[in-house]
């Protein structure tokens, strides 16, 4: 059986979508939970909460991590529900791009190794424009050292490269810059700007209040 | 891939996957050692007499001095026949056919030439081990194979050959001479001459066998039309040690002919073997736990990773690889090392086995079963991986 494929993902919508922890409870009023969204290939979405306002669940959601919602998720206007996890491991490679929250790096291995990991399974970005990116924001140095070991900002920096090293419709930002100055802020964006443009995809960012400086088509309140 | 292997290869206790090669080549080296064992000792009762089952007990009625002198008939009457088969220990029984006619043999070898009376008997032919091409016999056909019992060839080379002047036969000259049959019925008038060759030799059997098919005809052509009672019957038993064999047999003053030690150390070799392999299997099937319990650990321990990985995009085969490997290069490790003991321990007993009068199998049961036990182990451990890989889908 063949399993569903986007070429490419043009939109990704949430219908009625609820998590389940907050069945019954009285939440305020949001532009996500309970809402109909859609979120559209080439446009940049800053989504603002407060802490504990779900928004790494809706990352979760929308990259097949966890499904411990009410209502719908459609990508294309077709219901996830149907996904196969080979469906979803090919939307990971192909279709969403995601820096989660917790960064997921795997502190043993040297940064390099890290996004080597990602990029050998994607064959996407040349050694030399991952150096670049890395020089970009000041991790070059740091090349071979264990992640583990590096600063949580380098960390986040290293993080932010490796999610850029695979082809993508939609980014998946989930507070990207908590830990970075003002300067790396403005590089990351610039980069990410750069690589979404090239590929006409679109970005989802959260914050929790530092957020990832871009001219943003719409902001919403989570 | 490298790298994922690095990855979730950590958290891997070298300890324990030694313990379970160790166990599972202690296990699988006891149930391969003890099936090669059983399959080359069995030879040393079976080897000369491939003919007639260990599982066949020949019965007969203790000749009486009364007997002789009445002239009963001492067969088997059909009641006697059905309550034996109503016996636990009895599978099948088959009745012994006699010749009801006269017959005579002569057998012509170069120079000498040797003619005696002789009689039949048969058996139902699924009693005979021989394949059917060499056991049977089409109406009309010419040709008898013939059964004799290995007792007559002793006699006839150590008692009758030497006194006669004669020469001794070995059993392959013996089976080349064409003997010729001469049947008639009791007034002599009606006559039929056929040629036999003997098809095999047999220690458990103490008569001249023919096919039953052959005996039947001929006993209605040349017969005198009278009903005579089987004077033996064959039993096909379950186990041959059964103990209630012997009391049963005492009760009816019935005999059991022939070798009775060889069916009872074949059923002693049985149990043996099987007390062995209920060890070994045992001791295997420990092992595999611990290989199975080995690995989940090392992936609970992992989860994380697995999960990490699973959300970089990398799919559940790969994930799962570098555990099934490692299942299976550890499982293949103690099976190799298992035949190798094996063969270790064939090395040593040989000797005496071969000592003893048996013709040594071949290997190919223990290697295949062998084969069989660590495609189960592995196969069921990958089972395991792909279910503990897809429940670090959802974190």
């Amino acid at each position: 059986m063949k399993g569903m494929e986007f070429s490419p993902l043009e939109s990704i919508t949430l219908r009625g979508m609820l998590p389940r922890v907050f069945k019954g409870e009285n939440i305020p009023v949001s532009e996500v939970w309970n809402a109909d969204l859609t979120f559209r290939r080439g446009e940049s979405v800053l989504v603002e909460a407060a802490s504990g306002g779900g928004k790494s669940s809706m990352c979760s959601y929308i990259f097949g991590a966890r499904t411990d919602y009410e209502g719908m998720l459609l990508f294309n206007g077709r219901d996830v529900a149907g996904l196969s996890p080979d469906d979803w491991q090919r939307v990971r490679r192909v279709n969403i791009a995601y820096l989660p929250q917790e960064l997921s790096l795997f502190p043993e291995l040297s940064a390099w190794d890290n996004i080597q990991l990602k990029n050998s399974l994607t064959d996407h970005a040349g050694p030399a424009q991952i150096e670049e990116w890395m020089r970009r924001l000041g991790i070059l140095f740091r090349r071979d050292y264990p992640a583990g070991r590096m600063s949580i900002g380098q960390q986040q920096r290293l993080a932010i490269i490796r999610a850029l090293c695979q082809p993508f419709d939609f980014i998946l930002l989930d507070e990207p810059v908590s830990h970075l100055d003002e300067e790396n802020n403005r590089i990351a964006a610039e980069i990410i700007t750069e690589e979404a443009r090239r590929q006409g995809a679109g970005i989802i960012s959260t914050s929790v209040g530092n957020h990832l400086l871009l001219d943003y088509n719409k902001r919403m309140h989570l | 891939m490298k790298l994922v292997s690095r990855l979730l290869r950590k958290n891997t206790s070298v300890p324990r996957i030694v313990g379970f090669v160790i166990s599972n080549f202690i296990g699988l080296a006891i149930v391969l050692g003890g099936l090669q064992f059983y399959q080359d000792a069995r030879g040393i009762w079976e080897a000369d007499d491939s003919f007639i089952s260990t599982d066949y007990l020949v019965l007969n009625k203790k000749v009486t001095s009364r007997q002789t002198l009445e002239g009963a008939d001492q067969g088997f009457t059909p009641n006697e026949v059905a309550d034996l088969r109503r016996q636990s220990w009895v599978r099948d029984v088959g009745l012994f056919t006699s010749n009801n006619f006269k017959a005579y043999m002569s057998v012509q070898g170069g120079s000498h030439s040797m003619s005696t009376y002789m009689f039949f008997e048969s058996i139902p032919d699924k009693f005979v081990d021989v394949p059917a091409s060499q056991w049977s016999w089409r109406p009309g056909s010419d040709d008898v194979p013939v059964i004799i019992s290995k007792d007559y060839l002793t006699l006839y080379n150590f008692g009758f050959a030497g006194s006669a002047g004669l020469p001794r036969m070995s059993e392959g000259i013996m089976s080349g001479i064409p003997m010729t049959l001469v049947l008639t019925d009791e007034s002599g008038m009606r006559r039929k001459e056929l040629h036999g060759h003997v098809a095999g030799y047999s220690n458990r059997l103490n008569t001249i066998l023919v096919p039953e098919g052959f005996l039947q005809e001929a006993n209605r052509e040349l017969g005198d039309g009278r009903e005579k009672l089987p004077q033996r019957v064959i039993v096909d038993v379950s186990s041959p040690g059964d103990v209630a064999i012997a009391p049963y047999l005492e009760e009816h003053d019935w005999e059991m002919a022939g070798d009775k030690s060889a069916s009872q150390a074949s059923f002693l070799l049985k149990v043996v073997t099987g007390i062995i392999l209920v060890i070994g299997g045992v001791i295997t099937l420990l092992s595999f736990f611990i290989l199975l319990l080995s690995v989940s650990l090392i992936m609970e321990k992992n989860r994380d990773k697995l999960h990490a990985l699973l959300m970089l995009g990398y799919d559940l085969r790969t994930v799962g690889a570098p555990y099934i490997k490692l299942v299976a290069v550890s499982s293949v490790a103690a099976y190799v090392l298992a035949l190798c003991g094996m063969f270790a321990m064939r090395w040593s007993y040989l000797g005496a086995i071969t000592g003893l009068g048996a013709e040594p199998r071949g290997v190919l049961v223990s290697v295949l079963t062998g084969a069989a036990l660590t495609a189960l182990i592995v196969a069921f451990n990958i089972v395991a991986v792909r279910r503990k890989v897809r429940s670090a889908w959802r974190l």
